[in-house]
């Protein structure tokens, strides 16, 4: 609990956290502008749009928080890396006799983070897609569970990715060059066939089960992918980050 | 421990990083509850040092001990035991003093009972609610040595930690170890500046390019080979002096005998009919000492 105490204490304190945050707000109101409203006050300029209603408007809403996956990876790169750039956090995390707990405490606390960051961006898409898109209804109980495990699991999945790209790296620059890279390269080789059986990316967008009609249609890559699969990448995925995360570490040279 | 153990124990660590020969066989033993100065030019390898011996550089090859347990094997007991201070100390500029010490003491796996009376010791009571960005250098580095001590631990490593401050905080950082090292803590300190060794501790240790190059007490280091002689008759006793095969230098205080001999000079002076009104060791000063060890004055 300790540990925890004390990466709530870092987390909350840091600037790092409410400016991502903030910016991944701006992300997703963007995108509620774009497939919400924008049909809504120029519906001549939006034709080929997907026309987004309720109540199903709410779960594309939870997909475009959810896979904002650069700010899981960020947010981690940046924070551990801080830690690895000094001596005391380094020996603790890499040294102590507490480095499982050191790095989960903080893998955790990155993850719920994310989490959090979802959900704000989430509930400001809900609040303006309550006053512009069409139809009627409300988020359900069901959907709301499934918005937060899904989330979760995509957090804790990208998240590992971004400990990995430090871990390795030993540097934040660089770090968030690989992470940023992975991010990209991920995206564009979920729109190839044989990959996107085992890409991150795709599971993790398909993992909503949204799709759009209008000129987005049959865009998102996993759809195709059973619930099983889409999880089963997701969590080789985690794992591999975390294993990578925690050879990273154990490396002498820190 | 054994009674004659020393702290840290070092043997023939080597350590290269490209083509840079970090570390050549070094060698040096750091002995328990004493203040140790670790000196050297820029580049000496006291960096690499100091992170061999936490275990965040893998030398290539030598033995380190540390509080009699081996590295890396013995690290997870040993980083408990062992305060750190080396290169960023990891304050949250954002948190308080206090907090701040609160997040060190859960992270490092300490309690918090020790916290006011680190504050208390380092002299930041007053000020442990402000935010540690608004501290000046000489009070983060005092921070930072405060979360170095919170384990109690016994043994401090402190890299160049008066780097950089107003003479004001080094005079209360110099204090501060002072205490330390006279309630018989084992302390490991680098720098770069030689007065602060000199006013500080009482073992030194030289390395130069990766290799030791002299370790020891402070008075040995600084005792040199020179006798310095006071005589009215200064020109008399020279011949004397050269007479009796002694090599001696006049200057504005005296004679300069190139000797230890101390009973054999005021013989061949008495034998002479001289009797000086002073005889003792000219002391080196630690500048001339390493300079002339290291060779850096003519490099």
């Amino acid at each position: 609990m300790s540990l925890l105490r004390a990466e709530y204490r870092k987390i909350t304190r840091r600037k790092i956290f409410p400016v991502m945050t903030l910016l991944l707000v701006v992300f997703v109101g963007l995108a509620a502008f774009f497939l919400i409203v924008f049909g809504e006050i120029a519906p001549e300029v939006a034709e080929g749009l997907p026309v987004l209603e309720k109540p199903s408007v709410y779960t594309v809403g939870a997909q475009q928080a959810a896979t904002q996956f650069w700010f899981p990876l960020i947010l981690a790169v940046v924070l551990l890396g801080g830690e690895l750039s000094t001596t005391v956090w380094a020996t603790a995390l890499t040294r102590d006799a507490r480095k499982i707990p050191q790095l989960l405490s903080r893998f955790l606390t990155y993850s719920v983070a994310t989490m959090l960051a979802f959900l704000v961006a989430f509930l400001l898409w809900v609040g303006i897609a309550l006053f512009f898109a069409p139809g009627e209804g409300f988020v359900e109980t069901d959907e709301l569970v499934g918005v937060l495990w899904k989330s979760g699991l995509i957090a804790i999945a990208w998240t590992a990715l971004g400990t990995a790209a430090v871990a390795l790296f030993r540097s934040v620059g660089p770090a968030i060059g690989a992470g940023l890279a992975i991010y990209f390269a991920e995206g564009f080789l979920a729109l190839w066939d044989p990959w996107e059986n085992v890409s991150l990316t795709a599971a993790s967008t398909a993992l909503f089960d949204v799709d759009f009609d209008g000129i987005f249609s049959g865009l998102i890559p996993g759809t195709g992918l059973t619930l099983w699969h889409q999880l089963a990448i997701i969590a080789g995925w985690t794992i591999m980050g975390l294993a990578l995360t925690w050879w990273g570490l154990q490396r002498r040279d820190a | 421990m054994p009674p004659n153990a020393a702290a840290i124990r070092v043997g023939g660590l080597h350590k290269t990083y490209g083509k840079t020969k970090a570390l050549q066989g070094l060698d040096f033993e750091v002995p328990i509850g004493r203040l140790t100065g670790f000196l050297g030019p820029n580049g000496a390898g006291k960096t690499t040092t100091f992170r061999a011996i936490l275990g965040l550089t893998q030398p290539d090859a030598g033995d380190i001990e540390v509080l009699g347990l081996g590295v890396p094997a013995g690290l997870p007991q040993i980083v408990k035991r062992v305060g750190v201070i080396v290169e960023e100390p990891g304050l949250i500029k954002t948190l308080s003093g206090r907090v701040n010490l609160a997040v060190a003491a859960d992270t490092l796996g300490f309690g918090h009972e020790r916290i006011q009376e680190m504050l208390d010791f380092v002299g930041l009571s007053e000020d442990a609610d402000r935010k540690a960005g608004d501290y000046s250098k000489g009070m983060r580095q005092r921070l930072a040595l405060a979360a170095a001590l919170l384990g109690d631990p016994d043994l401090l490593i402190l890299d160049e930690p008066l780097d950089g401050l107003d003479p004001a905080g080094q005079h209360a950082f110099r204090a501060r170890l002072r205490d330390l090292a006279t309630a018989g803590k084992t302390v490991l300190v680098s720098t770069h500046d030689l007065a602060d060794i000199e006013a500080l501790a009482d073992y030194v240790i030289v390395i130069d390019r990766g290799r030791l190059v002299t370790q020891g007490t402070l008075d040995s280091l600084l005792e040199g080979g020179n006798t310095r002689v006071r005589v009215h008759d200064v020109s008399g006793a020279r011949v004397a002096l050269e007479a009796a095969g002694f090599e001696a230098q006049q200057d504005e205080v005296g004679l300069l005998v190139m000797s230890r001999e101390g009973a054999a000079i005021v013989r061949a002076l008495a034998e002479a009919g001289i009797y000086p009104d002073e005889v003792r060791p000219e002391k080196s000063t630690l500048e001339s000492v390493f300079l002339g060890l290291t060779g850096l004055a003519v490099r």
